[in-house]
């Protein structure tokens, strides 16, 4: 994306919400789904749109988990680490994906594909351990199912590259 | 005039008026009640180092409140240093010492309470803030909103945003002035201020000297039109005066 499409679309993002402080964490989500990040030219632009001071929304955007102000991979791998998650080998999973990807959780793939997470309970319990991609469930998951997964969303990513 | 209520504060009889806060009641009436993270400047109170807990007894029942942030509703009996109090604020001051085991200002206040039985407790390494936030409310009331608290749990602070010297920030020193523990660091030389990574210069008085403030202070204090002074309030008052004195001399 060049720095113009980027400019262009944060202020679309920004301008669709009424220039109240309310909706700054709104806006800040859309500028995260957009750009997998909250850029900070988009950060001071939403300040100065909601009379703001910038200081209070990085406060925000430090502060939510699901708010990162350096880029996110395309593919977000969320580990549940919730007590049953825990139990059922969440760490092995975490562990194997290191071995993939060669990142812990938290961090993001030179290539920027892949960032892994390690999040609190998802609520499937029942399906332990659970690993999210992209919001796509993989449940009961085994070790050995690991790289299968990573692999159909790597090289989905490569053909849209090569059709490019 | 609003309802007066009397209430009792450590056996004073006190009157104050229906919503009041219990620490303004108590302080008009002289009682101390110890405080952190409150700031006579500000209207409205952060409530987070709850230092100023005072019990209150009101229709049979008793009850821990934060005294800073409590306004009274009816006849009531507080007290402010109860033998509960004392042991609620002692486990407070522990807390907040581990966190901040550089700020000398919570020995002091705690020299009279009974410390021990805190050592399992594991200090943070020199760190001198207590995170209350007064300095983000004092730069937010200025209007200059250069700092605020960043990330959270174990790792928040305060700081200003993505670490940077922030173009915002003007100098003024109101947040290391108004910090109860003195966490902010500055340094200043003969010409120069360093706050917040950002190095400002020094405007003196033209007369005596006297360091008046960064440019940039003096320049937000008086708006963007506004005549910035070139003399310190002091010597400013002191040319009224002599120049009253010439125009009224033979009245």
């Amino acid at each position: 994306m060049t720095e113009i499409d980027q400019a262009s679309k944060i202020r679309e993002i920004i301008e669709a919400y009424p220039a109240d402080q309310r909706f700054a964490l709104a806006a800040m989500q859309d500028m995260q789904h957009a750009f997998n990040y909250i850029p900070e030219e988009g950060l001071s632009a939403l300040a100065t749109y909601l009379g703001c001071a910038e200081a209070q929304l990085y406060s925000m955007a430090t502060f939510y988990k699901a708010l990162s102000l350096t880029p996110k991979g395309e593919h977000i791998v969320k580990i549940c680490n919730g007590t049953a998650c825990h139990l059922r080998g969440a760490m092995n999973l975490a562990t194997e994906l290191k071995r993939n990807l060669g990142i812990d959780p938290g961090q993001t793939t030179e290539d920027g594909e892949f960032s892994v997470e390690l999040v609190n309970c998802l609520g499937s319990c029942a399906l332990a351990p659970v690993m999210v991609v992209d919001g796509t469930y993989h449940n009961k998951l085994r070790v050995e199912q690991i790289p299968g997964i990573i692999d159909s969303y790597a090289s989905a990513a490569k053909e849209v590259t090569a059709n490019d | 005039m609003s309802e007066m209520i009397t209430v009792t504060i450590d056996g004073i009889e006190c009157t104050c008026e229906k919503g009041e806060y219990i620490y303004d009641v108590a302080k008009r009436n002289g009682i101390f009640i110890p405080v952190l993270c409150r700031h006579d400047a500000f209207p409205d109170h952060r409530a987070c180092c709850r230092i100023c807990i005072v019990e209150v007894e009101q229709r049979g029942r008793t009850k821990v409140v934060t005294s800073c942030v409590y306004p009274i509703d009816g006849e009531c009996e507080i007290r402010t240093n109860s033998e509960r109090i004392q042991e609620e604020r002692a486990v407070l001051f522990a807390l907040l010492g581990h966190r901040a085991p550089e700020a000398e200002v919570l020995d002091d206040m705690s020299a009279s309470l009974d410390m021990s039985g805190f050592k399992r407790l594991i200090s943070v390494d020199n760190e001198k803030c207590i995170l209350c936030g007064l300095c983000v409310q004092a730069c937010n009331a200025l209007g200059t909103g250069a700092i605020s608290t960043v990330q959270r749990g174990t790792d928040k602070k305060v700081d200003t945003p993505y670490d940077k010297p922030s173009e915002f920030c003007v100098g003024c020193l109101s947040c290391a002035n108004v910090c109860p523990t003195g966490a902010i660091e500055y340094s200043q030389t003969d010409a120069t201020r360093t706050i917040w990574n950002r190095e400002f210069e020094l405007v003196r008085c033209a007369e005596c000297g006297e360091v008046m403030g960064t440019p940039e202070s003096i320049r937000h204090a008086v708006g963007a039109e506004g005549d910035a002074p070139t003399v310190c309030d002091s010597c400013r008052k002191k040319r009224l005066a002599d120049e009253m004195m010439h125009t009224y001399r033979y009245v």
